[in-house]
């Protein structure tokens, strides 16, 4: 299926405000939001948990709450966007950009032992572990 | 870079690496180690001047991507079907 420069943009303005509109105007603390089925089955946090509750503070201007509540996504999240705005151009307008921290070997291990470590320290329930929990 | 002189010129393909890591962190890891595997040996053949292994690399990422995101879609509905079951049970109980 070919679409449209046009409409490829158009979808994907569609989704990113339904996107900040949901995050916006709802609290993913008590609301219709999905869980985190790996918290959900498991009663462990994963390193995502948190993160939308975290986007929810973070659309409404709380850096600290949200940092509470997942700083590894907090910490990341201009790499996401970056890395996920460039392959979205890439998509809309045909282009071939790369991001090349994406390609170097460092980076790439250090953030990957970086999330495995993030994941194992907030399930420690002890001081100062306990802190990277996403309670608020 | 010690090995540029061979690197072909243009861009390295499409390594998915954003999908291996939203994978990583939200999702499941599993799938995300192999896809950020995958992601490192596009570059390392590109840069030996393999332009073919280092396409076959990134098209392994990206089934490998896809399988992720098929896979978070069946973990997501997990707790979807569950709630939804005990809500709809709990209406009956109310209803009994």
């Amino acid at each position: 299926m070919q679409l449209k420069t046009f409409h490829k943009i158009g979808l994907i303005t569609v989704l990113l405000l339904s996107f900040v509109f949901v995050y916006y105007f709802f609290n993913p603390a008590s609301n219709f939001f999905i869980p985190c089925p790996f918290h959900y089955l498991t009663g462990f946090y994963c390193p995502g948990c948190g993160s939308q509750r975290a986007i929810h503070l973070l659309l409404h201007g709380d850096v600290f709450g949200a940092f509470r509540f997942n700083p590894l996504m907090v910490l990341t999240l201009p790499i996401l966007i970056y890395g996920l705005g460039l392959t979205l151009a890439n998509w809309i307008f045909g282009t071939q950009k790369r991001f090349m921290l994406f390609y170097s070997k460092l980076f790439i291990f250090g953030y990957f032992g970086l999330a495995i470590l993030f994941w194992i320290l907030r399930n420690l329930p002890f001081y100062p572990f306990n802190l990277l929990a996403p309670t608020a | 870079m010690e090995f540029s002189r061979i690197e072909p010129s243009g861009n390295p393909p499409e390594n998915y690496l954003i999908f291996a890591i939203l994978m990583t962190i939200f999702c499941c890891w599993p799938v995300g180690i192999f896809a950020i595997l995958k992601a490192t040996k596009v570059r390392e053949l590109w840069a030996m001047g393999d332009e073919v292994g280092a396409q076959k690399a990134a098209d392994d990422a990206k089934k490998l991507t896809i399988w992720g995101a098929v896979a978070a879609f069946v973990l997501i509905i997990i707790p979807v079907i569950i709630l939804f079951s005990m809500g709809i049970f709990a209406t009956l109980m109310d209803a009994a």
